[in-house]
């Protein structure tokens, strides 16, 4: 109760400090869902928002772990139907296009003929804490929890289409997925990459945390695009076009787009150029505590919590423990490099009794930090939310 | 008791499909809660061939613009096949049970 008039203060107050009555900003993402009672295939009970498509989110104690386990791990799909069986008997990726020599690899041959390769990485979805948005913005109203940190291992990219022999006009890259529409004429859920944005740490992998993917994680292969927002990291990967334009799609065109300008950002209704949603900005999240937790009353808690970015690295990770006017830092835990979560703890004492909020801050190696949740502006789709983030405690 | 039992037996089929896939996976059936209310008849017509309820509820309050716009993506950029009276129907059931009186 406390921390709700709290947050609207905060926000009402920016409205008019900064911007005036037109100002359309954040505060903080939903964080009071329940998981639900029915598990998914391979998951554990998660925060469930549809069956079909599955979207499933993680609750915020996951966030106390910088690996999440595959059971745990949000699962976000656009159509509703995913095959239910895939045999990998005659499961193929199939290559072609503007290429020398069309390929069609089974999951065997990407493990035997291929050099392995392993990243740890972040996937979040660019709607990630959409429901911090005032007014709502639109789609699926997520707290924080649409993101996850495995350690991929499969091929490079590169390597496939050096297999495959690009041809001199090849420009773009089309991923398709073995999902599919109720009506034929929905267009596929398509991502396109152009041949710049393909380095070597974009893999095709086969296998998450030492495991086959999860199903709902896109078994057998998914795209692997470390920095990236999920939206491109295609699911059940079945089909790779190389061709010398860029084929204006739906799912690239239309949808996962914001603002293209400084703020990334518009009123409601007003009409803006976009682009695409692409890199990730600097986060964090606190996983213990989370709200409506206990803490003892001069007694340690350890804080642990995880950030990340788009590659840069994480810097620092600062904590507060009244509201943003002196920040501590936390240690950092291990570095799994600069794609993957960086964990952190702080033991803190309360030395006061009743509400008691704490704020986590990251900061990577670029000098980019969190903003105030109450200083991000709106954008039309709810994307790219990364408000500095706040649980409140009770000190008993 | 029943809950547990029916708990383990997941976790025994899960273990199964991890190490072989070899039968089919079962998303489970989830209701969700949406509101009664005029014209659902045509909602549940039209909207469950390609999502859940959960699409609808998960959206927020929103203006009846916002619904209107959503019953147009989902006729345009969908090509899902509902007739000019079904979308005008439709968007009247949304800005009424899920709209933000805008």
């Amino acid at each position: 109760m406390k921390r709700r008039t709290f947050l609207k203060g905060a926000a009402a107050g920016a409205g008019m400090t900064a911007l005036g009555s037109d100002a359309f900003a954040a505060g903080q993402p939903i964080d009071n869902r329940k998981v639900s009672t029915i598990p998914f295939p391979q998951k554990r009970p998660l925060i469930t928002y549809s069956d079909r498509p599955p979207l499933l989110e993680s609750p915020r104690y996951v966030f106390a772990n910088p690996i999440t386990p595959n059971d745990m791990f949000f699962v976000r799909w656009h159509m509703p139907d995913i095959p239910t069986h895939i045999d990998l008997n005659t499961f193929r990726i199939k290559v072609n296009g503007l290429v020398s020599k069309e390929l069609s690899i089974s999951v065997d041959d990407l493990k035997n003929d291929y050099e392995p390769v392993e990243v740890t990485a972040v996937l979040q979805c660019g709607g990630n804490s959409r429901s911090a948005f005032k007014p709502t913005a639109g789609g699926i109203q997520w707290g924080s929890g649409a993101m996850g940190c495995a350690r991929w291992k499969g091929v490079r990219l590169r390597d496939i289409l050096d297999r495959a022999g690009l041809k001199k006009d090849a420009e773009w890259v089309g991923f398709n997925g073995s999902e599919t529409a109720a009506y034929y004429e929905t267009p596929n859920f398509i991502r396109e990459l152009h041949l710049d944005e393909i380095g070597d740490h974009v893999i095709v992998a086969y296998e998450m945390n030492g495991e086959d993917l999860p199903y709902l994680n896109g078994y057998p292969v998914r795209l692997v695009l470390p920095g990236i927002y999920s939206d491109s990291w295609v699911k059940m990967l079945s089909n790779l076009t190389v061709t010398s334009d860029y084929q204006r799609l739906f799912f690239m065109d239309k949808a996962y787009r914001i603002p293209d300008n400084e703020c990334e950002c518009q009123k409601p209704g007003e009409h803006v150029p976009t682009k695409p949603i692409t890199k990730m900005n600097v986060k964090s999240l606190i996983g213990y505590p989370t709200n409506d937790t206990k803490l003892y009353h001069n007694s340690y808690a350890t804080i642990r919590g995880v950030a990340f970015d788009h590659g840069a690295g994480i810097k620092a990770v600062m904590l507060s423990f009244d509201d943003g006017k002196t920040w501590h830092e936390a240690t950092l835990g291990d570095d799994f490099g600069r794609y993957a979560y960086r964990g952190f703890t702080y033991d803190f004492k309360p030395k006061k009794y009743g509400k008691q909020t704490i704020m986590s801050k990251a900061i990577n190696r670029a000098g980019e930090e969190q903003p105030f949740a109450k200083d991000i502006r709106w954008n039309h789709g709810g994307y790219k939310f990364n408000g500095i983030d706040v649980v409140t405690v009770e000190v008993v | 008791m029943k809950k547990t039992l029916i708990a383990m037996l997941l976790g025994l089929g899960t273990l199964n499909l991890q190490a072989t896939l070899t039968e089919d996976v079962e998303v489970p059936y989830v209701p969700f809660e949406i509101k009664m209310g005029k014209h659902f008849d045509v909602v549940q017509a039209n909207c469950l061939t390609c999502h859940s309820f959960g699409y609808i509820l998960n959206q927020g309050k929103q203006p009846r613009s916002f619904w209107k716009e959503k019953v147009e993506k989902m006729v345009n950029a969908f090509k899902a096949p509902i007739s000019k009276e079904d979308q005008a129907l439709i968007t009247d059931y949304l800005a009424e049970q899920y709209g933000n009186g805008q």
